[in-house]
């Protein structure tokens, strides 16, 4: 749990900082494939893996991932309409009989209509919600951050002597 | 006044942050922490959380407490091992219902990276039966209520619906099936023909006879009235007036004969409609006379129903074999058929979905939906393929010991999967073996479940050579009270379930030197039952359940039944007659003059309306004819006297031509000198 609220603690002020745009937008990315994913699939053991290893800011991910978890719950009647679909077409039955009979591929559990549609919604808004996302972030920065900074009540707050012991400490430590 | 070496500003200018790849490398040990985690689990605590699982599902399923003594599980391996395995019966929850001392298997690693669970051989060993529990086991409480849906009785309603069902039940239970009591009770001559004064107003028939002659009074006195608004005699009688005043001959001009039709056609209008209203009070009359015969006849069909209730209600037993065959061992096959129920409502919770697409007549291996509570589940098999869960071969065999319960058993189940159509063959199970410490001996049953067709095929034999039956009770009534005291049975039996509803099952079951206990209230059937079963030494039951679950005919036959009839025969069925008669004479007097009320009243209105609209309708028909035919009559006499003027005149032109004809050939003559 410590390390949970670190990650989020640290994604806020990743925000609020002027670096770490890519790790932040990689990150809400990819809480958007967990959000859309079951708790139990191989996708999210993928996506787990990418967290750790990769320099993705995690925070992001398990912030996006939480609220992606509500809109995916929304979308479950569609997702299972778009998964049934996909899962009923003819043409791709083929394609479906070899992966759900090759080895790790069933671990997905994409035979399911709503993992199927949860899992096409997800992959398909990633890439574009990455760049969005890291659109999003600089326009925050630019407007919401750097007018906050011109407040008097961030100069004076900034002034003090805990803030700067503060940000020394983060510097050395943080 | 000190100088900066270049050392020294460098030692002193902060060192610009080392820029991060973008693999995280210090996760390495988190990782590393994590998988330790993961392993420490499964290595001290996986097993037995698995064991929580496996007894907190078995008790949801099964409906009682399951027990397991330890599990063992192996990442490796992929093998399960299950050790001392012990359900509680439901129904008696101090014994087991089945006990198993290991079960273990391996999985295919192969299949289970695909998600599926293959297993190429199960062990099950240490098999015993119905062994007591050293503490009582929990029972699971049945499901709550759910919720009342607008329009549906509440919850409490339904509670007294059903403690009123089950009073019915019981009620019926003790009318029906408890021959031998009855018999007793008539032979000692505490049947209760004698309590018929008691339920006077009670029978059904009475209640809609009153309610029948009420409304027969009702329609009686508005038929009374209608039949007074029918055309009276002198009505009729004005018409025939009127009809004969009307010109009919000697019509000097067309003007006349036009009046006289117009006269007769109103006439004859008249007469119409006032037939035509006859005509609808007597088609009224019909479907009233209709509807009485009807209801006459339901209160016919009523009394029967009250004197067959009357019978049943006093217990007037039924004296055939075969009757009291199914009353004696009705009680002794419904626990049996009782369990086949609750097996069957498991099995039809838990067992996978019919393996056939919806809509189609031949399954289709390479798709089928599995609904769950998110979405749906597609298996996109192909032949040769792993099914989600396939146990290849399952070996039983067990050894008896000393202990009681414990079993010979040596057996075999092949094919246990969810999806039979995938591997092309049906799941068959073959046992055979003996539990000689409870006298249980040459046990076979085969069981085989067809899933590959569209209808599942339950096909099973179980056959038992010989078993103790000691203390079974048959009768238990205030009366009578029989069982056997000691008895060896065996029993064969067949059965096949077609969509786990359609049940077609045969029971052959032998009782073989068997001992009677026998206790009778009243000395004389005590004698005659115990003469009776002397001469049986040995008890055939042979039953014969066909039909759609739960609701089942059951058919008893046996030979107790034929010899209880012979044994009974001659005192009791004078006894059965005298009281059926007292019964119908009861019935008829209760409701024999009312009934005959009716008939009489029903009769005298049938006769008076019919005769009365008959009589109008008939005036009223010879009017119309008698008017209908004066006027064709005056249209002829009026035809005839135009005819004849035109003849007159036409003659009167040709003579008067030929005059003038014969006038200018005169004067022709003349003007030329001849």
């Amino acid at each position: 749990m410590t390390l949970l609220l670190k990650q989020i603690f640290a994604f806020f002020k990743l925000l609020n900082s002027d670096t770490g745009t890519n790790q932040l937008a990689a990150g809400l990315a990819l809480g958007l494939i967990l959000g859309f994913s079951p708790m139990l699939s191989l996708q999210v053991l993928v996506a787990f893996v990418i967290l750790f290893f990769f320099r993705v800011q995690i925070g992001a991910a398990f912030i996006a991932a939480f609220f992606f978890k509500f809109t995916a719950f929304l979308l479950d009647p569609v997702c299972d309409l778009i998964g049934r679909a996909v899962l009923e077409a003819e043409g791709l039955r083929p394609v479906f009989v070899s992966l759900y009979n090759m080895p790790l591929v069933p671990l997905t559990r994409f035979n399911n209509s709503i993992v199927m549609g949860s899992g096409l919604i997800g992959f398909l808004l990633a890439i574009p919600a990455f760049f969005v996302f890291k659109a999003l972030i600089v326009k925050y920065r630019m407007t919401v951050v750097a007018r906050f900074r011109d407040t008097k009540i961030w100069k004076a707050w900034t002034a003090t002597s805990f803030y700067k012991w503060y940000a020394a400490y983060d510097r050395l430590y943080g | 006044m000190s100088t900066k070496t270049p050392q020294d500003t460098a030692a002193k200018t902060p060192k610009a942050p080392k820029k991060k790849g973008p693999i995280r490398w210090e996760a390495l040990i988190p990782f590393a922490l994590v998988v330790g985690l993961t392993w420490a689990y499964f290595f001290f605590l996986f097993d037995s959380h698995l064991r929580w699982a496996l007894e907190t599902g078995g008790y949801q399923v099964l409906g009682a407490e399951v027990n397991v003594g330890k599990v063992e599980t192996s990442f490796w391996k992929a093998s399960l091992r299950i050790q001392n395995l012990r359900c509680t019966d439901p129904e008696k929850p101090e014994f087991n219902m089945i006990e198993i001392g290991d079960i273990r298997f391996g999985m295919l690693w192969d299949a289970l990276l695909r998600a599926k669970v293959v297993v190429n051989e199960m062990a099950v060993e240490g098999i015993k039966i119905g062994t007591p529990r050293p503490r009582p086991g929990r029972v699971k409480p049945p499901d709550p209520v759910p919720a009342d849906a607008p329009g549906e009785p509440s919850a409490l309603e339904k509670e007294a619906n059903k403690l009123k069902q089950q009073a019915i039940d019981k009620t019926q239970a003790e009318y029906s099936d408890n021959v031998l009591g009855d018999i007793a009770a008539m032979l000692s001559g505490t049947s209760g023909e004698d309590q018929l004064k008691n339920i006077e107003g009670t029978l059904l028939s009475k209640q809609q006879m009153a309610d029948f002659q009420k409304n027969l009074e009702e329609k009686n006195r508005a038929w009374q009235e209608r039949l007074k608004t029918l055309p009276k005699p002198a009505e009729v009688q004005a018409l025939q007036d009127r009809l004969n005043k009307i010109k009919t001959s000697d019509f000097k001009t067309p003007q006349e004969l036009a009046d006289s039709v117009k006269q007769f056609e109103e006439v004859f209008k008249e007469a119409d409609a006032k037939a035509k209203s006859v005509q609808a009070a007597g088609n009224d009359l019909n479907g009233d006379l209709k509807a009485f015969e009807t209801g006459l006849r339901d209160i016919e069909a009523q009394i029967r129903k009250d004197v067959a209730s009357l019978e049943a209600r006093f217990r007037l037993p039924k004296l055939d074999a075969k009757a009291i065959s199914r009353s004696l061992f009705k009680q002794y096959m419904d626990p049996y058929l009782a369990k086949l129920n609750r097996f069957r409502s498991v099995v039809q919770k838990y067992a996978p979905p019919n393996a056939v697409k919806k809509g189609s007549k031949e399954p289709d291996v390479a798709m089928q939906p599995r609904p769950r509570t998110k979405g749906v589940s597609y298996e996109f098999g192909r032949p040769n393929s792993y099914p989600l869960f396939w146990a290849k071969k399952i070996s039983v065999s067990s050894k008896a010991g000393s202990e009681p319960g414990a079993g010979d058993i040596a057996g075999q189940i092949t094919d246990l999967t969810t999806h039979q159509v995938l591997i092309g063959r049906p799941t068959v199970a073959k046992f055979t073996g003996s539990f000689p410490n409870d006298g249980i001996q040459d046990i076979l049953a085969q069981l085989s479940l067809d899933n590959t067709k569209e209808a599942s095929v339950v096909a099973f034999d179980f056959n038992v050579g010989a078993y103790p039956v000691n203390g079974r009770e048959v009768v238990n009534s205030p009366d009578v009270k029989l069982a056997f005291a000691s008895a060896v049975g065996s029993l064969q039996s067949k059965g096949r379930l077609v969509g786990l509803k359609e049940l077609d099952f045969k029971l052959a079951n032998r009782i073989q030197q068997v001992k009677y206990d026998v206790a009778a209230a009243n000395e004389t059937v005590q004698e005659i039952l115990k003469g009776v079963f002397d001469g049986i030494p040995t008890v055939t039951v042979d039953a014969d359940v066909a039909g759609t679950l739960p609701e089942m005919a059951v058919e008893v036959q046996s030979n107790l039944g034929f010899e209880i009839q012979k044994g009974f025969e001659a005192q009791i069925k004078r006894k059965i007659d005298e009281a059926k008669a007292k019964i119908q004479a009861y019935v008829n007097e209760q409701i024999g003059a009312e009934k005959a009320k009716i008939d009489a009243e029903l009769a005298k209105l049938k006769n008076q309306g019919e005769a009365e609209v008959k009589k109008v309708q008939a005036q009223l028909e010879a009017q119309k004819n008698q008017a209908q035919a004066k006027v064709d009559q005056a249209k002829k006499d009026f035809e005839n006297q135009t005819q004849t003027a035109l003849k007159k005149e036409e003659e009167k032109a040709k003579a008067g031509v030929q005059k003038e004809a014969e006038k200018a050939a005169e004067d022709l003559k003349k003007k030329l000198g001849w």
